[in-house]
């Protein structure tokens, strides 16, 4: 466990260190910023269009480190043989592949935490009360981030970060349009469709059950049990595609 | 007693879009003995880097065995060894102090205080003391080299393993790894290393393991090998006013030049034994497919 942690920390600090990670947290930040004019435009919702357009900036924020970073997380250390003095040491792989996950993910954890106190002094500026609703709503886009990190890391297993950002963009939207999908398929009368949403619901993950933001925009009820499950639903993708991919990671020749 | 023992090993990849298999290791063997410095030399392409990798389990191997400190090569071996890979590229964000202390803190746990006098003592015999808080993407060549094989000696390592240490250094910055490869074998440390730089490894080796093809043709003292490719005699006299040299192949030979040139009264100015360089043995077994 210790080295997972010293892992973790390393890896937490060379993305601290990193300019892109402040090019995208001032994109995150203008964003929300920009939120505040936005929602000036409307006389009524003033507060529920600032409200939704804080929280996709912070949600494609975290969904943006979690595939850009995420996507070198690996290969970045076998390209430049970093890995080879980590794994000369008494470290295994599947340590070092928890180590990695657990710096990005506390990375994102940090960055989005930051990112919401700003939002909430925008918040506090509207006057608008969020609370539970708001943390909870924290909690499914850190959810989705995860299961994002999981997938890119077990594409980064086995191909270039070009295709790894593009096989997780791919996850991403079709994790979100997994309900416009099956729509579409009861309503049409070829198989195949049908076929296809059938197979795409147990290989690729629903995101948009981890997706509260309505929590805040329509204050619909908080049903605490029914997001635990879907949190945990989350996190068990993350756990297996993260387990797939140290099991793939055992087997790469990384010299 | 050997710090490691390879044997037989064999490894292949898979090159080109049909997978064809390319055997780069063939049946290697040999031993790295305690406290000696070991040169592993081999023409490029001949697969020491590959032997590099297969040892400290970075690549999988096809056949044979790698046995590291008397066992496979398991987390309380890994303790005992360091490494350099060849051009390291270390992780740029960190300064020298927290880049040595990261590697040690992963090795095993150690006191604060232990590690800063280690840390200390590591950077002045490397000579980097005075860039310790610099972060490393602004250290040279040379300093980046020094400070990976600071990281190889951070928990104080019974075997180090070294791949192509000097390649790309200055005469000077050549000179000081030599000496810290000499200073760490002094205090009781193994050092297996390759170069391409033999009048380096000429110097700096007690014994020599030669690869060619995938398989070793030389394993044995570096002195053993120098004498066992013979050597000359370089006469240099005074006669009639004129200098003049004669060589001879054995000491018999020498004996009766001497006598010749002081009875018709020359003078003897200078008698030296000349033999092969490790580069020209090694360009003859490596290159022109001599063995020995």
């Amino acid at each position: 466990m210790r080295a997972i942690w010293i892992l973790a920390l390393n890896t937490f600090k060379e993305v601290i260190r990193d300019r892109i990670l402040y090019a995208l947290v001032l994109f995150a930040m203008l964003l929300i910023g920009f939120s505040l004019a936005l929602g000036q435009l409307s006389f009524a919702e003033q507060a529920r269009i600032s409200a939704n357009f804080g929280m996709s900036a912070i949600h494609l924020c975290a969904v943006m480190l979690a595939i850009f970073i995420g996507s070198n997380l690996v290969y970045k250390e076998i390209e430049k043989k970093t890995i080879l003095t980590i794994l000369a040491r008494p470290i295994g792989r599947t340590q070092f592949i928890l180590g990695k996950s657990l710096g990005l993910a506390l990375l994102i954890v940090t960055m989005v935490s930051g990112l919401a106190l700003v939002l909430c002094m925008v918040f506090w500026g509207l006057q608008v009360h969020v609370g539970l609703r708001f943390v909870l709503v924290l909690l499914g886009l850190l959810a989705e981030a995860l299961v994002l990190l999981g997938f890119t890391l077990l594409f980064s297993m086995v191909t270039k970060p070009l295709l790894v950002v593009c096989f997780s963009v791919g996850i991403f939207m079709i994790g979100h349009w997994q309900g416009s999908l099956q729509f579409f398929a009861e309503r049409s009368q070829g198989r195949e469709l049908k076929v296809i949403t059938w197979v795409v619901k147990y290989i690729i993950p629903d995101l948009e059950r981890v997706n509260w933001q309505d929590l805040i925009l329509y204050e619909q009820p908080v049903e605490l049990a029914a997001k635990m499950w879907s949190l945990g639903y989350a996190l068990s993708w993350f756990a297996f595609c993260v387990s797939l991919a140290v099991v793939l990671f055992k087997r790469k020749d990384v010299g | 007693m050997n710090l490691l023992q390879v044997r037989e090993l064999k490894k292949s990849y898979a090159r080109g879009l049909l997978g064809r298999k390319v055997s780069v290791l063939k049946g290697l063997s040999f031993s790295v003995p305690a406290g000696v410095v070991t040169g592993f030399l081999g023409a490029n392409g001949a697969g020491k880097t590959t032997t590099m990798r297969c040892i400290l389990g970075f690549d999988f191997v096809d056949s044979g065995q790698v046995d590291v400190f008397g066992g496979p090569l398991n987390v309380a071996a890994k303790r005992r060894l360091g490494f350099l890979p060849e051009r390291p590229y270390f992780y740029e964000h960190l300064t020298g102090v927290e880049f040595l202390q990261f590697y040690a803190h992963l090795t095993a746990p150690i006191k604060k205080a232990e590690l800063r006098a280690r840390i200390e003592r590591l950077l002045r015999r490397v000579d980097l003391l005075f860039a310790k808080d610099r972060p490393l993407r602004n250290y040279s060549k040379g300093m980046l080299q020094k400070i990976g094989v600071a990281q190889a000696l951070i928990h104080e390592p019974e075997l180090v393993i070294l791949d192509e240490p000097m390649s790309g250094l200055d005469p000077d910055g050549r000179l000081a790894l030599a000496e810290i490869i000499l200073q760490t074998a002094k205090q009781g440390t193994a050092v297996f290393f390759t170069s391409h730089l033999l009048h380096d490894t000429e110097r700096l080796c007690e014994r020599l393991v030669v690869m060619k093809d995938g398989k070793g043709i030389y394993e044995g003292t570096t002195e053993e090998l120098l004498n066992k490719s013979g050597f000359e005699l370089e006469v240099s006299f005074l006669k009639n006013g004129e200098r003049q040299l004669v060589k001879v192949g054995t000491d018999i030979e020498v004996q009766s030049l001497l006598m010749k040139l002081l009875n018709d009264g020359a003078k003897i100015l200078e008698v030296r034994r000349l033999r092969l360089t490790l580069e020209e043995i090694f360009v003859n077994m490596a290159m022109r497919g001599g063995r020995t």
